[in-house]
């Protein structure tokens, strides 16, 4: 009797890692076929299934990409678009959620309200309005027309971390005020390094995002000047649509820099992700 | 005194993202609707035409065509999105070994570039050398030509996104799990009910909070599709994929109809507040259960 129970439980735990062991399989197997086949001689791509091991294996379609159709570039390019808004999301965000979430004024709560509710407006939106300005000033093909709209913080920046915020006691604060510091030294000796850990996922968050932005930089962007690796790919698709081994191996380049940032900082993304769903 | 000061010192705190809000979102937001009453190819002096773009847009087929697209990519992607990550958050709510690796890999394709993802999953599903039909193939079956069959091409561009975000909204939900006191569970087997009776009368009720953040936000983000559409079709073949946010942009960025667009812009956002305040009420009828 004792013994049948014990293997049901048994056989149960071995179905149950089974099926999250298929579904994790799923999940990580388009980025490692990509990858595989990215290594892979340009006829084998066609000739051999993606789970096939790329042997012989060769760098020939990464540096074909990266020099002749200047992936190199294209990196580049995105690389300080989403390192500029990263570093305005987390530096003026900061400052918004510390007024919103630590200090009293007339009219706070309307114009945080009126954050909030912005965040429900689709991007689409906004566009053709925000392609205007940004010809009207002249920044059509530049960084600053790309960074712009989003380097002064977003709605979502200055929530996630105004709840943070929240969660730290008042007894810290009030401690260094009586000791004469003002709110920015209150601000960055006392509250920013007690919130290490919310500005790395707003960080890598705002990164990942902006690394992954297709609609803006297609509106604001129409020549190579300052090209994104979004906008570079999926030309490079439209024009090789058929030479999978080019094409993987440009995917394979703009997808890896982020699995690493992600691996770096996963313990911190998958808590943040957690709270956004907890109020 | 001190008051005004404080005042002041929270503003000057504010001043840059207050900078970028009005002239960024809120500005934008006010103009796109006033555009959305003017006939204009960007170039040259706008025309006032009142509301002619939207009596256009009602009598477009194609714009009822894209609305139905849309409709459809939602209703493909949510549900299914929803009962898997359920199925995986439930399957992980439990001490066990491997459980963060689980977690760690589900979450992984949640931050992948969609751009990237179209190409790759171009590939996969490409009928010739792509990795499905090669399965399907040693099962015997010959597999559609995904993409360019206007029946398959939105599944296909539907399961991109359930396998980028079923890891993220099984982390959301997992979280509502582990908020559920035990107690209530041990006190039911006590009772005598069987875990499917657990399952519905106390799991489903007390995750409702996640469920509505999840299907909320879900469904904002898909109305919204448009990265993976402008990869792998294009809108095409024949429309079938040709989706509202996409249609937009071909309105307003390819055939330079900056009053149209904007009227079609107008629309979604309309639509997307629409479905949320019914979400909203829905879940607002319901007993919601505080435990804080």
């Amino acid at each position: 009797m004792k013994r049948t129970q014990l293997k049901r439980t048994q056989l149960k735990r071995i179905a149950l890692y089974l099926a999250l062991f298929m579904g994790a399989a799923v999940a990580v197997a388009p980025y490692l076929m990509t990858l595989n086949s990215a290594f892979k001689e340009p006829a084998r791509v066609l000739t051999t299934p993606a789970w096939e091991p790329a042997v012989p294996a060769t760098l020939g379609n990464f540096a074909k990409v990266w020099s002749e159709y200047d992936m190199a570039g294209f990196l580049l390019h995105s690389l300080v678009y989403a390192g500029a808004v990263t570093i305005g999301q987390v530096v003026f965000s900061t400052m918004a959620a510390y007024a919103f979430g630590r200090m009293s004024f007339p009219g706070r709560d309307a114009l945080f309200w009126g954050y909030l509710a912005t965040m429900m407006v689709p991007q689409i939106v906004t566009l053709v309005p925000l392609f205007l300005i940004m010809r009207e000033f002249g920044l059509i093909d530049t960084y600053l027309g790309l960074i712009l709209p989003t380097a002064f913080g977003t709605p979502y920046g200055i929530f996630l971390v105004r709840q943070y915020f929240r969660t730290i006691p008042r007894d810290l604060e009030s401690a260094a005020r009586i000791d004469g510091a003002g709110t920015w030294t209150v601000l960055t000796r006392v509250v920013l390094p007690l919130s290490r850990p919310i500005l790395a996922t707003l960080a890598t968050i705002t990164f990942i995002t902006t690394w992954n932005t297709l609609l803006w930089p297609l509106i604001v962007t129409n020549g190579d000047a300052v090209r994104v690796v979004t906008l570079g790919i999926s030309a490079l698709k439209g024009q090789y649509s058929s030479q999978y081994h080019l094409i993987l191996a440009a995917a394979a380049l703009a997808l890896l820099p982020l699995v690493v940032i992600f691996l770096l900082f996963q313990r911190h993304i998958v808590r943040s992700i957690a709270l956004t769903g907890l109020k | 005194m001190r008051h005004v000061r404080d005042t002041a010192e929270a503003y000057t705190l504010l001043a840059p993202s207050l900078i970028g809000f009005l002239l960024f979102l809120v500005a934008p937001i006010f103009g796109v609707a006033g555009l959305s009453l003017f006939d204009w190819n960007l170039m040259g002096a706008p025309s006032f035409v009142g509301l002619d773009n939207y009596r256009e847009l009602a009598a477009d087929p194609e714009v009822w065509r894209s609305l139905f697209n849309t409709v459809y990519y939602v209703l493909l992607n949510i549900p299914a999105q929803t009962v898997l990550a359920l199925l995986l958050a439930l399957a992980l709510n439990r001490r066990m070994r491997g459980g963060k690796v689980f977690r760690v890999a589900f979450v992984l394709p949640w931050m992948a570039m969609p751009v990237a993802l179209g190409i790759v999953w171009s590939w996969i599903f490409d009928p010739r050398y792509g990795a499905v039909n090669q399965v399907l193939g040693m099962a015997g079956i010959d597999g559609p030509n995904w993409l360019t069959d206007p029946a398959w091409a939105m599944p296909v561009i539907a399961s991109v996104n359930v396998w980028q975000y079923t890891g993220y909204t099984m982390l959301i939900l997992l979280a509502g799990l582990q908020a559920i006191p035990h107690q209530l569970y041990e006190a039911a087997a006590i009772d005598g009910t069987t875990p499917a009776q657990r399952f519905f009368m106390i799991t489903l009720p007390l995750l409702r909070p996640s469920l509505f953040f999840v299907l909320v936000t879900n469904t904002i983000g898909s109305f919204q599709v448009f990265d993976t559409v402008f990869v792998m079709t294009q809108g095409g073949p024949g429309g079938a994929t040709d989706v509202l946010n996409f249609h937009i942009y071909q309105q307003g960025f390819q055939l330079f109809r900056a009053g149209f667009a904007s009227a079609l812009a107008m629309v979604l956002f309309g639509l997307i507040l629409l479905v949320t305040a019914a979400q909203f009420l829905y879940f607002r009828k319901r007993t919601v259960y505080d435990f804080s």
